[in-house]
């Protein structure tokens, strides 16, 4: 990867040499055991010419406006050389310290050698991050970096991203990594409206050590996001063009053999269902391809009708979605000052249709300096976004499987103008056509983020510094649901089996703020003293987090198009929310250098918080950590020709995090019960009535405490040809703030307590090689892969499990000594053996009392698979994501049995069948089973049978598959245009051509027949992973093209 | 250096010092944090309300008075009868909240009598009501441990017998606290907060012999009571009421018309049921005549004996049998037919008679009539051994059931039929029905079939739990066969009973899951029975 960096530097420093015919200079450079180093770059100080070595290290350079050579190479570090009356020069780069001289930006905006960090971090450039041309963030990282899981969570034009790094710590808290942007803390939505060609690097920190400096929230390890800057000397103007294809990748599997009817309408003499013309459920007979009739005839007189043959029409319900991005960006930078503009317009329509998305980014970063001692630098991104997207898509989901598969879904589309789409001629007299649900409920949403820093760098003296810098985070949303009036004529709310009733119009109105301020002010010293190195970071740092939600309803509009909350009939539902939190925090780290090659770093921080009660806000946590660089210190490694670069690092931390409440309210507010003015429609009148709110919160909440270790090593063979690293890490997460669901015979049902504990530990490797870095060729391969072993430790004596989410009878909970977290939900009841015991005389199972552990639902193992490949102006790349070891809960399936169109319902045919691997008891001796192969079950039909029935459908088992997948992530192919052939435009300076897809293709386990593993229906937000549910549409995938322009 | 370090130091002390001041802000600017017992009572007595209209739901749905609707399928359980504990869980979660509102006025006022003697009792005796309708529903619910909040995590739960034991005692202490509060001087009614009574404290006390009247009935034989005998206040004559003022508008409207009639935007409200055909048998002719009541209750009732029937209309009344789901099964009009006025315009239909009346009804607690057939059953039994006769007290019931379903929504007569005078013509109708006639019921057993059916008739939609309750303690009004006038049970019932029905719902998943220990296990919804139940 690394030289794969420093090849791409060289292409587009290509683009900017210029040639003149004065004397030259030619040189070779090495490292310090005299082996070349390829493709190093060599600028002439204070101009713009500059060259790039070959493979061989070799050089040639005309010196036209200088004679001083700045020579740099990624990893090394940058060499000046004066090639005054020179014609070759030698130059050797920086002793053996490479790779980890780099520099990176870690807690607070401190700049860090990667050397001195004894914690495990993974920086993720520009390049990678954007292959795959995402217009999220987060979805540009997946599969990238160990420990890292990113899942998208839901489907849908803007899709949702969870991000956990090294596992769950908190059981009902945030758990989602700290989002870092230019220094400043920003809520996690930011991600999503980010322009990613903006960023220009993201470090991830998988442990709370690394970043205990930013307080209680870093306990989740952090992603530090920084955007481009302007580059001193260079001014260039990027734009550039994406078109993105979105089309379903994985369809639910449907039966294909049966439609409309069932033995609820009685049996033909042949002992077949029975046909209905409006009948939902498909446990009709078996295709036979002739005409039938769909629904009742009209009031007109004509009727609707299909062949009764499968028809593909459920997967062309979703359309295929169009993404296009236009981006621009123009950086420039003198000695004083930097610059860098760009925007970026992006308009989406996804697989739902009718659904529309675009959103617009706006950024200025600059930088300043004023005399020797100040620096100003400035960051500012306005977002805006627009949806237009329907509420109601689970119930179109839900809808469009309720029509069988004989029935074409497509003809329904034009519901205003054609009678049998139309609600009033819809053939269905109890599911909406699923066009029409789509259209008639809306939301219209309007998002506006404007996020903004500046900072002020004072340097007093040398080794001393001061830093003040003020954050600020913006989000200025609202939102309009509408639901259209729809009336129906009597005749269809009465004709056959009609149960249609007539829509009255309503609308919901919201417009809501919320704004993050954080200040910082720090100053660092540093001291060299003999051979230590000291460098101290003081400070203090104050947040508030201010948010108003301000939301109306009106229902029966008067006026049936006229959406407006003042035109409803009765009062109008209103809700008002205000939030208020803050914190203050005051810190200090220290870190000692010893030759270069051992660092101690030690952090500690104090915070102040005003949601807890003022006896239990304060809370101090400190941090440790060590790194050893062994091939600097031992001299055996130093001189090894094998091992390049060898650091060993370990690390201890402690960080408290209060975890109350949400995103949205800041945990304000939590700590006293509330009494509800509002229950059961009061106040009436002049009377009020206040009804106990069903919350109990435990008197003297603390913060809960995150304590970890982690270890590991970084590892380098041949010249960095194989990098590598690998972490073990292990934290215990106590006194956890829960909202625990209690019994509501307590007179309440929820019970906010510190209780229990959780553990996560795991390991986290990476590896990358290189087998063939030449001139032409560059080919880079390698992975990641974390081993997570995350456990509910014990919650409380008398409470042993927390429900955390749940979608229709499968529920995510915490369970002591279980992972976290597990899938409950009803199994048969089954002997000693695990065989489901059936009732000897019908050969039907039974659905268990209670609810049991299904399964673990947090992946166990996840691997990334990556690879590059350069040749030429030629670069591909691809990365393929598994992650295995857990299952899933798919809520569809219930609905696709209900419905009939579910694959598992036509299994035996719709025949009568023995129950697989089932008992009976042993009549002769009770209590005892034997294996069941005769007692069959008699009506293997649905619609009165066994595929509808309870002992199917409420067995939340029967739709818990293996969560396992691998999916081809990402896959990249870019082409730049040879330098030769721009030259003769003069303005351009490069051009590249690309394309490339995301989610390409995706590859289930057998038994998993519904979709998207990575989905979790309670959100993104929510502990309670595993479910999946009708609000996720059919996953995606992406595929398109790019071009870019540089000027 | 020296002048920069003390920049530093003089800010961390800022930091410090104003860090209290800068903290202090959580203050909740969204809800009140406290509140006082005045504020409580209304909206626990409308949450009763909306809590007795769910349990009237499940009454009315397993105990006979409606059945499925054409136009609907998916009714599951609700005709199969084999209970899952996912079915009529808001009985519980509701009956609890609701509790545990009266729980708060008590733990407030407990220490402050006299002065909150008044709604302190009333708290008390609507406590008791609650955990009777839970006891009548679950039979061995948390009692003892219940309504500690953390004190009591994961309730145990208490035998049945000896809740109905306190209950009874409960009741007395909430008399005697209100003669304590009416004895001392000063202290002032609840008034317009009473939204039962209106601060009227004497009827409280009736509530509370009448309520222990019925746990006296329930219980005998079982229940060994500290006190079968009740102050001179005597039983309720008129009907309890809960009205806060219902209104046609969002959240506000009665919730049983809210649920039945029209949504208050004028929307069509519930129609997946429809009257049942067997409980039609009891007003069409088929078992017994009524007239009078079957059209305050009914939309397009036709009864088939009037001196001058009406034109005949298309359509007309639809019921069903519970469980036959076919293209034949009655589908159910806009407001429902429990709704019997021809104005049919959601947005202003209301203001008329029978079991909806509209939706600025008051929701019934408990009615007059029923207060009138339970003496006449306790008298019957000598529970009573004072006060009117059983046949007196018998026929009085029937009046009132004609009074309560002729009343409007608010004290404006909406029909010009006197009650009284329907009230002697459907018993001279049915002079020759020993379930009307009361001096034909002879033996014990019929006079108790006698009082058991027509409270059953009284209590159609309007306490449907009722009706449920006292079927499974007499199994009275009997049932036979499968049509679907000899019996209300459902055509597809999975019961193993002789009546295929089910003898109780099972508790909800969420004490399964969150109670685990202390939830009886082996609930079988057709084997385990209520205590008072055979």
């Amino acid at each position: 990867m690394r030289k794969f960096a420093s090849l791409c530097t060289a292409l587009l420093l290509c683009s900017v040499l210029t040639f003149a015919q004065q004397k030259t200079v030619s040189g070779r450079i090495t490292d310090e055991k005299g082996d070349p180093i390829p493709f190093a770059t060599i600028m002439i100080k204070g101009s713009r010419a500059a060259t790039v070595a070959d493979a061989n290290g070799s050089f040639n350079l005309n010196l036209k406006n200088g004679t001083t050579l700045l020579i740099s190479a990624t990893g090394f570090t940058t060499k000046e050389v004066s090639a005054e009356g020179q014609k070759t020069v030698s130059v050797q780069l920086a002793g053996s310290s490479r790779l980890i001289e780099e520099v990176i930006v870690t807690a607070g905006g401190i700049k860090t050698k990667r050397k001195e960090i004894g914690t495990a971090n993974t920086v993720i450039r520009a390049e990678a991050l954007t292959a795959g041309k995402s217009m999220n963030v987060a979805s540009g990282l997946q599969g990238k970096v160990a420990g890292l899981q990113i899942s998208g969570t839901s489907g849908g034009i803007n899709p949702s991203y969870r991000l956990i790094l090294r596992g769950q710590r908190s059981l009902t808290g945030n758990n989602q990594a700290l989002i870092v942007l230019n220094n400043v803390i920003v809520p996690n939505s930011v991600l999503g409206n980010l322009n990613p060609d903006d960023v220009e690097d993201v470090v991830v920190m998988n442990g709370a050590g690394a970043v205990a400096l930013y307080g209680s929230q870093a306990s989740n390890g952090a992603l530090i996001v920084t955007t481009k800057k302007g580059k001193r000397g260079q001014t260039s103007i990027v734009v550039s063009n994406t078109t993105t294809i979105e089309q379903v990748a994985f369809y639910p599997k449907i039966q294909t053999k049966f439609g409309s009817g069932g033995t609820a309408y009685g049996l033909d003499p042949d002992g077949k269902p029975i046909f209905n013309y409006l009948e939902n459920q498909s446990y009709g007979p078996a295709f036979d391809g002739v005409k039938r009739p769909l629904g009742p005839a009209l009031e007109d007189g004509s009727q609707d009708s299909a062949f009764y043959s499968f028809n593909p029409g459920h997967n062309q319900f979703w359309k295929k979605g169009i993404n296009n991005q236009t981006n621009f960006s123009l950086t420039s930078g003198d000695d004083n000052s930097t610059f860098y503009l760009s925007g970026q317009y992006a308009t989406v329509t996804g697989t739902t249709p009718g659904d529309k998305y675009n959103r617009a980014t706006l950024s200025a970063n600059g930088t300043r300096k004023i005399g020797n001692k100040v620096m100003v630098s400035y960051n500012t991104d306005y977002t805006q976004n627009r949806y237009d997207i329907t509420t109601q898509t689970a119930s179109m989901y839900g809808n469009m499987l309720n029509m069988p598969s004989n029935v074409d879904i497509t003809k329904y589309k034009n519901w205003r103008t054609d009678k049998f789409a139309n609600p009033i001629g819809y053939y269905n007299p109890w599911y909406l056509n699923p066009y029409f649900s789509a259209d008639n409920y809306r939301s219209i949403q309007r998002n506006d983020y404007l996020i903004a820093n500046v900072e002020v760098k004072w340097n007093p003296i040398n080794g001393l510094d001061f830093t003040a810098r003020q954050g600020m985070t913006t989000r200025n949303y609202s939102q309009k649901n509408t639901v259209g009036q729809f009336k129906y004529t009597d005749f269809a709310k009465t004709t056959d089996q009609s149960s249609k009733a007539d829509i009255s119009a309503s609308v919901y109105d919201a417009s809501n703020y919320a704004t993050n301020l954080l200040t910082d002010l720090f100053g660092q010293y540093n001291k060299k003293v003999g051979d230590f190195d000291f460098k101290l970071i003081a400070g203090g740092q104050w947040r508030q987090d201010q948010a108003k939600y301000l939301n109306i309803t009106a229902n029966g509009l008067v006026v049936p198009d006229l959406y407006n909350a003042s035109n409803g009939v009765g009062s109008p539902t209103v809700s008002e929310t205000n939030y208020k939190a803050r914190q203050i925090g005051a810190y200090a780290d220290l870190r000692i250098g010893y030759k270069g090659y051992l660092f101690l770093h030690g952090t500690g921080r104090n915070d102040w918080v005003s949601i807890l009660d003022a006896d239990n806000r304060s809370f101090f946590y400190p941090s440790v950590d060590l790194s050893f660089i062994a091939s600097e210190a031992i001299g055996a490694l130093k001189s090894s020709k094998t091992v390049s670069y060898l650091k060993l690092r370990g690390g201890w931390s402690k960080v408290g995090q209060v975890n109350l409440g949400n995103s949205d309210n800041f945990g304000a507010y939590y700590t006293q019960p509330i009494f509800s003015a509002n229950a059961y429609g009061f106040p009436y009148g002049p009377l009020p009535g206040y009804s106990v709110g069903n919350g109990l919160v435990q008197s003297g909440l603390k913060p809960e405490i995150t304590k970890g270790y982690e270890f590991g090593f970084d590892l380098n063979l041949f010249k960095d040809r194989f990098a590598s690293s690998i972490t073990w890490f292990s934290t215990k997460t106590d006194n956890q703030t829960v909202p625990t669901a209690i019994s509501p015979t307590t007179g309440f049902t929820s019970l906010l307590t510190n209780a229990g504990q959780t553990g996560s530990r795991g390991l986290e490797v990476t590896a990358h090689y290189t087998p063939i870095r030449t001139k032409d060729w560059s080919v880079t391969i390698g992975g990641n892969y974390t081993y997570l072993d995350n456990t509910v430790n014990f919650i409380r004596s008398d409470l042993t499990k927390l429900p955390l989410s749940s979608s229709g009878s499968g529920a995510s909970y915490a369970v002591a000594g279980q992972a976290f977290p597990v899938i409950e939900g009803f199994d048969y009841k089954r002997d000693k053996e695990g065989h489901v015991i059936v009732n000897s005389i019908n050969g039907l199972p039974t659905k268990s009392d209670t609810i049991s552990i299904l399964g673990n639902a947090v992946p166990k193992h996840k691997l990334g698979l990556d690879g590059t490949v350069q040749y030429k102006n030629f670069r591909f790349s691809f990365l393929f994501d598994y992650r295995g070891g857990y299952k899933t809960f798919n809520g569809m399936g219930p609905e696709l049995d209900w419905s009939g169109t579910g694959y598992r319902t036509a299994v035996y045919n719709r025949q009568s069948f023995v129950f697989p691997n089932s008992v009976i008891e042993d009549a002769s001796k009770p209590g005892t089973y034997v294996k069941n192969t005769s007692v069959a079950i008699a009506n293997g039909n649905g619609n009165n049978g066994f595929w509808t029935e309870d002992y199917n459908r409420g067995v939340t088992s029967n739709y818990v598959t293996n969560g396992a997948f691998w999916k081809l992530r990402e896959i990249a192919i870019a082409y730049d245009l040879p330098a030769a052939l721009l030259a003769k435009t003069k303005a351009i300076k490069g051009v590249t051509i690309s394309v490339q897809g995301r989610n390409l293709f995706i590859w289930l386990p057998k038994d998993n027949i519904y979709t998207d593993p990575e989905y979790s229906d309670p959100g993104a937000d929510n502990n309670g992973i595993g479910l999946t549910g009708l609000g996720q549409t059919p996953p995606s995938r992406y595929y398109g093209g790019t071009i870019t322009v540089r000027f | 250096m020296k002048r920069l370090c003390i920049i530093f130091i003089a800010g961390a002390a800022v930091l410090a010092t104003s860090c209290n001041k800068f903290l202090d802000i959580n203050t909740n600017p969204n809800s009140a944090v406290s509140t006082t017992p005045e504020l409580i009572i209304p909206q626990a007595l409308t949450g009763t309300a909306a809590n007795l209209n769910q349990f009237n739901t499940y009454g009315e749905q397993i105990g006979g008075y409606a059945a499925n609707a054409g136009g609907y399928g998916g009714f599951g359980t609700a005709i199969s009868y084999n209970f899952s504990s996912a079915d009529y869980p808001g009985l519980w979660t509701t009956s609890y909240d609701n509790l545990e509102d009266y729980q708060t006025i008590l733990n407030k006022t407990d220490g402050q009598l006299p002065n909150y003697s008044f709604v302190n009792a009333a708290a008390r005796i609507m406590r008791v009501i609650g955990f009777e309708l839970l006891t009548d529903a679950y039979n061995s619910v948390p009692y003892t441990d219940a309504l500690k909040a953390d004190s009591a995590l994961t309730p145990t739960y208490s035998d049945p017998i000896a809740v109905y034991k306190d209950l009874a005692d409960q009741l007395d202490k909430a008399i005697a606290t209100i003669n304590t509060g009416i004895a001392a001087p000063g202290i002032a009614t609840m008034g317009p907060t009473d939204v039962l009574f209106k601060g009227d404290m004497v009827k409280w006390k009736q509530l509370a012999n009448t309520i222990k009247l019925r746990l006296i009935i329930f219980g005998t034989g079982k229940v060994t009571f500290t006190n079968t005998t009740f102050t001179a206040d005597g039983f309720l004559t008129t009907d309890a009421l809960i009205n806060p003022t219902y209104t046609r508008d969002i959240g506000r409207q009665n919730p049983k018309w809210d649920r039945w009639g029209y949504t208050s935007t004028g929307s069509d409200a519930t129609k997946s049921w429809i009257p049942s055909t067997w409980i039609l048998s009891f007003y069409n002719g088929t078992k017994l005549q009524d007239s009078g009541r079957g059209k305050a209750i009914y939309y397009l009732y036709t009864p088939t004996y009037l001196s001058t029937p009406p034109t005949p209309t298309t359509p007309v009344l639809g019921t069903g049998q519970l469980g036959v789901e076919s293209v034949n099964t009655p589908k159910s009009p806009a407001g429902s037919f429990w709704y019997p006025s021809t104005n049919r315009v959601g947005g202003s239909s209301g203001n008329t008679t029978g079991v909806l009346k509209g939706p600025d009804a008051g929701y019934p607690l408990i009615t007059a009539a029923e207060s009138y057939f339970l003496q006449a059953e306790a008298k019957m039994k000598g529970i009573l051994a004072t006060g009117a006769t059983d046949a007196d007290l018998f026929k009085a019931g029937i009046t009132a059931s004609f009074s309560y379903l002729y009343a409007g929504p608010t004290s404006t007569a909406v029909t010009t039929r006197n009650p009284t005078t329907d009230a002697n013509t459907y018993m001279t109708d049915n002079a020759a029905s020993p379930l009307v006639n009361y001096s034909l019921a002879t033996t014990p057993a019929q006079k108790l079939e006698a009082i058991i059916t027509q409270k059953y008739i009284a209590m159609n939609f309007v306490n449907s739990e009722v009706g449920w309750n006292d079927y499974r303690r007499t199994h009275y009004p009997a049932v036979s066969g499968t049509s679907a006038t000899s019996t209300f049970a459902s055509t597809v019932s999975e019961s193993t009973r002789p009546d295929k029905l089910p003898t109780r719902v099972l508790y909800p998943v969420v004490e399964g899951s969150l109670n685990s220990t202390n939830v009886p296990k082996s609930i079988n919804p057709f084997s385990s029975l209520i205590f008072w139940a055979f």
